[in-house]
């Protein structure tokens, strides 16, 4: 904690003893365990609450110290808040006795001992309100934003620093999303029966979504990105801890975050610029995320379904299984991209498998696949598209028609670090080895 | 007997209560952490005699025995304190450096820094003065 200068040493004992990210994640607890008992059409009073609880926790504890149990302290307080907003507030009178008596129920700052029945309720509160968030009924974007604010703990500030947009269109999203809340009678519970299939996936989908915002390669805020891939591994992972969520596709979500996740510190030198595959320091990957994700792939692979999250996840685990670049199993990976192609109608995914048909049948076949693709509209203004298809002519020996793509692609690069990288990459056109940008 | 510059007390008046409403969970931690790390460190130094935080609500007295009591200062306010160190430092400098590394301020806190008198300044002066006139 580079705020803490050496003179303060002594003080680093006590705020050591809070864990990372723990008001992020308590009150991500409080604001789901408060949702259920105020009603989610109340969800408002919930982040109230414990927004309050935060604040009393910033300006007591500096005077007054760390207390003993920092997450059990706010709790407690919460629970003081809570009780008194639903004595004060009239719109709670009719169920002010049934609101009470369940808070008074909650767990006090001196239980001795974890009260693991009461952290099994928080986690299904938890997925109830995760179901909640991702109903079909909420739009995507507001889904997303929801989630990120009520199960995560973000600010729309963090929110819009993440999604690359402004507070105000955050703010908006949020507003949105809690009217259909209060309006579309959207129940607080974890669907079961023939519902929960169909209802699981837009969850799925939704955490996929927050996933590939963080992993993103370009653009935003590197910091809060990470996080992102982070809270939505941590969710992701809660959902196929629980019977509800143990399920082919949630595991095959689950290893394709482990999978890619692992790999991103070394994604990038130390100078922040973007590294490919092949330049990669695979003794940086993360062996044990990798030993993670293997096994949730291996846990999906049951039933006969075959869904995104399994072909994307099967490729990465390709990746992270070859020992370097040039043992990489590129007829499993264009396999794969094939049938991904026939379920994604992606423009990525479809310049990822020329990628791949040019590693099994070289750069010419690969010219072949980035052609039948041309005419997709939003390729011609991705730069990516035109860098791939110039490392092909270089690969060919057609040093010309390379720096011709090269150039086309430079106006359309989005982060300048990228920029230099194509710049330098024009200047000495000699490329030794295959492109590709499978990061 | 050394001739170091005593030492003179110091009001750190933290105003505006409401900076902190839109700050995420995360950022809240990061503040308080700064926060306690830099209270604790003046404590340590024994620069820090006390501090304490104010609650939002309270009221003022005012009027002719007090008359009037009102609900006050209203807790959005900018000019509401809500919360005070006690320091104890060689210099006024010394005091607005301290105050310059108020974790807040980027939140749109302000400090006020004020010295403490001594003791009562007209009978400091009249002491003085007798002191002097009786040589």
């Amino acid at each position: 904690m580079e705020i803490i200068s050496e003179n303060d040493a002594s003080s680093v004992g006590e705020v050591s003893r809070l864990t990372e990210h723990l008001f992020r994640q308590e009150s991500a607890k409080l604001v789901a365990v408060l949702t259920r008992v105020f009603g989610i059409d109340r969800l408002h009073f919930a982040e109230d609450v414990v927004q309050d609880t935060l604040i009393k926790a910033l300006k007591t504890w500096p005077y007054a110290g760390i207390p003993e149990k920092p997450a059990a302290w706010l709790m407690q307080t919460a629970k003081n808040r809570a009780l008194d907003l639903v004595r004060r507030e009239a719109r709670f009178r009719e169920k002010q006795e049934i609101i009470a008596a369940t808070l008074e129920q909650w767990p006090t700052e001196s239980t001795h001992g974890a009260p693991v029945r009461f952290e099994t309720e928080i986690s299904a509160d938890r997925l109830r309100l995760m179901f909640a968030c991702c109903h079909p009924l909420i739009p995507q974007e507001s889904q997303s934003a929801l989630a990120l604010k009520t199960l995560c703990g973000f600010s729309p500030g963090e929110i819009a620093r993440a999604f690359l947009t402004t507070e105000v269109a955050v703010n908006k999203r949020l507003t949105r999303a809690r009217r259909s809340l209060r309006d579309g009678g959207i129940p607080f519970e974890i669907p079961a029966g023939a519902a929960l299939e169909e209802r699981l996936e837009a969850v799925l989908r939704t955490l996929y979504l927050l996933f590939n915002e963080g992993h993103k390669a370009s653009g935003g805020d590197k910091l809060i990105r990470a996080e992102l891939c982070a809270e939505a591994v941590r969710l992701t992972a809660s959902l196929v801890e629980h019977p509800c969520g143990d399920l082919p596709d949630a595991h095959a979500l689950m290893a394709l975050m482990l999978l890619n996740s692992a790999r991103l510190d070394a994604r990038q030198d130390a100078a922040g610029r973007i590294l490919l595959l092949q330049a990669q320091d695979r003794s940086r990957w993360d062996a044990t995320m990798i030993a993670r994700g293997l096994s949730h792939l291996a846990r999906s692979a049951s039933g006969n379904r075959l869904s995104v999250y399994h072909l994307q996840a099967g490729i990465a685990a390709c990746h992270c299984t070859a020992p370097d670049y040039a043992s990489t199993d590129w007829p499993r990976i264009l396999a794969l991209y094939d049938s991904l192609v026939t379920l994604e109608d992606s423009p990525v995914v479809a310049l990822n498998r020329a990628v791949a048909v040019a590693q099994v049948h070289g750069p010419a076949a690969g010219i072949g696949a980035l052609e039948a693709i041309a005419h997709i509209n939003r390729l011609q203004a991705y730069y990516l598209f035109h860098v791939v298809r110039a490392e092909f002519e270089a690969d060919l020996g057609n040093p010309t028609a390379a720096a011709a793509h090269l150039r086309k692609a430079l106006p359309l690069v989005p982060l300048e670090v990228e920029r230099s990288l194509l710049l330098e990459r024009l200047k000495n056109l000699r490329v030794d080895c295959p492109f590709a940008f499978n990061l | 007997m050394s001739m170091e510059s005593p030492k003179s007390e110091y009001l750190l008046l933290f105003r505006g209560t409401g900076w902190h409403k839109n700050l995420s969970p995360e950022e809240i931690q990061e503040v308080m952490t700064r926060w306690m790390a830099w209270f604790d460190g003046l404590t340590e130094k024994g620069i820090a005699q006390t501090g304490q935080p104010l609650a939002d609500e309270g009221k003022i007295v005012s009027g002719s025995k007090g008359q009037t009591i009102v609900d006050g200062p209203f807790a959005e306010s900018k000019e509401a304190i809500g919360g005070y160190f006690l320091l104890k430092v060689d210099s006024p400098e010394e005091a607005v450096e301290i105050a310059r590394q108020c974790p807040a301020l980027d939140y749109g806190v302000t400090v006020e820094v004020r010295p403490v008198v001594e003791c009562c300044g007209a009978a400091h002066a009249a002491s003085v003065a007798a002191a002097s006139a009786s040589v």
